[in-house]
């Protein structure tokens, strides 16, 4: 595991509080404690960040600020909870905004305790989320041999959000094949999006509270529609695409066949659908230069 | 190609990315104590490197991804033609080519941070070309050859005391290339600034640690360049760098940002007065 525990970057986020815990936080990187020295750099970026520092409880307006700074975090990620607001609510717990600590958000691996915590006791904190980095990176590794770990289940109205930056990331290569005004993944707003989710039947696949995947569907006239299987490009080839279209198949009952349309041009996909077990069955122009190819199942 | 250029070559692929290792640990080590801090070990990049691999590569566009690997291919490319002793303007386009590839990337992330950062970065290029020029086609003037391997070997007195105001220019444009403070527009290794990490924001993993390599043979390139104005005294020329490296830490930690206008009005003046007039005065006394 060289370099990933000698290099911790921190992100650092107040929810709300007194910034007490804040300034505390910031404490550790002046002269007097200097956590540099321990390879930690503040980062201003989530995308950059392998440990994301959050001070004060949770609020109504900071839940999605928090869930946003999570989610942009690449894994390995571990969470630290600075100080008594961030841990339990401390004494805002009872607040009619506050729904508790930081913990009724996302996942938190290290608690801080303090009113306000001391900024040894922070600098302790963050080396023990190393060890937790540590393990989140084995449990990564372990994920790309075994996809039992992923958790399929009925997509929400709360996940629209994230299946919308999902989607804008699966079809990328739809994008760039025919242009990205022309591929309705990319074009699509997210109130078009919730609405979709009220309407059509979906599944998400989710590893470790993350969103990997989705499909989704509708029935009609006794034919299931497929309307779309998106992985993200870092879980293709694990097998979690053949298990969203199994379960999507099987959240959709009473259905004769299955029927799936994708471009002319998205040979892989193509390939993809027939090793489910699809069959080609018609071709037609969708738009102006653009063709679309049919793909039917029968339910045995 | 002679042998020997094959050699330096060779060593230059191998050793830059170790040398430019160390020499950005020791940056953070004494820029650390120069705020009286003690500051990371001086092996901190490769650490930070080795766990940018081993973290997921997030992307906006996946390509974002293959111009980062262009812009890293293009600037070993630049150090091999340089160490191998080309043909300087060759260096110079070369090396414009590969921070076009960094900007392409930043521009394709299409977030607002890294299109600013990618805009700036633009604006830095601007700023730091025409002195660029001018330092080579000094060196000409003076060795009659736009070859590095010719004016490496070049026996006379060390090109700096004919080129004074160039090198002094050329210093000013290592500033700006280094991407430091009053020049850390485009995107900073500090924290919480305007623009997040400017350039590199959208860039996650192994994208970012490339982006990383790609500097460390960029500045182990630059301070080579530094070392070509002592050519003729190699001792004087290594330490000389060195100090120059030290110097342009030490006006990292002393200045604020500067606003990009007042940073291409400075830099062409640079260029204007040191500059073109080292080269009016080299052309006059001729």
């Amino acid at each position: 595991m060289f370099g990933l525990k000698q290099s911790p970057w921190v992100i650092h986020y107040d929810a709300s509080s007194c910034n007490g815990c804040d300034i505390e936080t910031l404490a550790c990187l002046t002269p007097g404690f200097d956590v540099e020295r321990l390879g930690v750099l503040n980062t201003g970026d989530p995308k950059h960040a392998d440990i994301f520092l959050v001070t004060g409880a949770a609020n109504e307006q900071s839940h999605a600020v928090i869930r946003n700074i999570y989610d942009q975090m690449p894994e390995p990620k571990v969470v630290v909870a600075i100080g008594a607001c961030a841990c339990t609510g401390g004494i805002f717990r009872e607040c009619y905004n506050i729904s508790g600590g930081v913990d009724t958000v996302i996942p938190v691996d290290v608690f801080v305790p303090g009113c306000a915590a001391r900024p040894e006791a922070i600098i302790d904190g963050v080396v023990q989320a190393l060890a937790a980095l540590m393990d989140r990176r084995k449990a990564m590794k372990a994920l790309g041999k075994n996809v039992d770990q992923v958790l399929y289940s009925r997509a929400e109205s709360a996940d629209a959000a994230r299946i919308l930056s999902l989607q804008k990331t699966a079809h990328q290569q739809e994008g760039t094949i025919y242009g990205e005004e022309h591929v309705p993944g990319l074009v699509q707003t997210l109130p078009a999006l919730e609405v979709e989710l009220t309407q059509r039947v979906f599944i998400k696949a989710t590893v470790n509270g993350r969103l990997v995947g989705v499909a989704r569907g509708y029935a009609q006239d006794r034919t299931g529609f497929i309307s779309d299987v998106i992985v993200h490009p870092y879980f293709h080839r694990c097998g979690v695409g053949r298990r969203l279209l199994e379960e999507l198949e099987k959240a959709l009952p009473d259905m004769n066949r299955f029927e799936a349309s994708i471009g002319d041009k998205c040979v892989e996909s193509a390939a993809w659908l027939q090793r489910q077990g699809y069959e080609l069955y018609k071709t037609d122009s969708w738009r102006p230069a653009i063709a679309r190819v049919y793909f039917q199942k029968e339910r045995k | 190609m002679s042998i020997n250029s094959w050699i330096s070559l060779v060593v230059y692929l191998l050793a830059a990315p170790l040398v430019g290792g160390l020499l950005v640990g020791w940056d953070r080590r004494i820029s650390a104590r120069m705020q009286s801090r003690q500051g990371p070990p001086i092996f901190q990049p490769f650490y930070d490197v080795f766990k940018l691999c081993k973290k997921e590569n997030i992307v906006v566009r996946r390509s974002q991804n293959y111009y980062v690997a262009l812009f890293l291919v293009f600037v070993i490319f630049t150090g091999g033609l340089f160490f191998a002793g080309s043909d300087l303007l060759l260096v110079i386009f070369a090396l414009t080519l590969a921070a076009i590839f960094l900007v392409l990337g930043a521009y394709k992330a299409s977030s607002p941070f890294s299109f600013i950062g990618a805009e700036r970065e633009l604006i830095q290029m601007m700023a730091y070309e025409p002195m660029v020029l001018l330092t080579a086609i000094g060196m000409y003037m003076v060795t009659k050859s736009f070859q590095v391997g010719d004016i490496a070997g070049y026996h006379g007195v060390p090109l700096v005391f004919l080129l004074p105001g160039i090198f002094l220019g050329f210093l000013y444009t290592l500033e700006i290339k280094f991407r430091k403070s009053p020049f850390d527009l485009s995107s900073s290794h500090h924290a919480h600034q305007e623009l997040v990490r400017g350039l590199t924001t959208e860039f996650s993993g192994r994208t970012l640690a490339m982006i990383e390599i790609a500097h460390w043979y960029e500045l182990v390139f630059l301070l080579g360049w530094v070392y070509l104005f002592f050519a003729s005294m190699p001792i004087l020329g290594v330490a000389v760098s060195l100090l120059v490296f030290v110097l342009v830490i030490f006006v990292d930690n002393v200045f604020a940002r500067l606003k990009w206008q007042a940073a291409i009005r400075s830099a062409w003046a640079v260029a204007a007065v040191l500059g073109f007039g080292n080269i009016l005065i080299l052309s006059l006394l001729r």
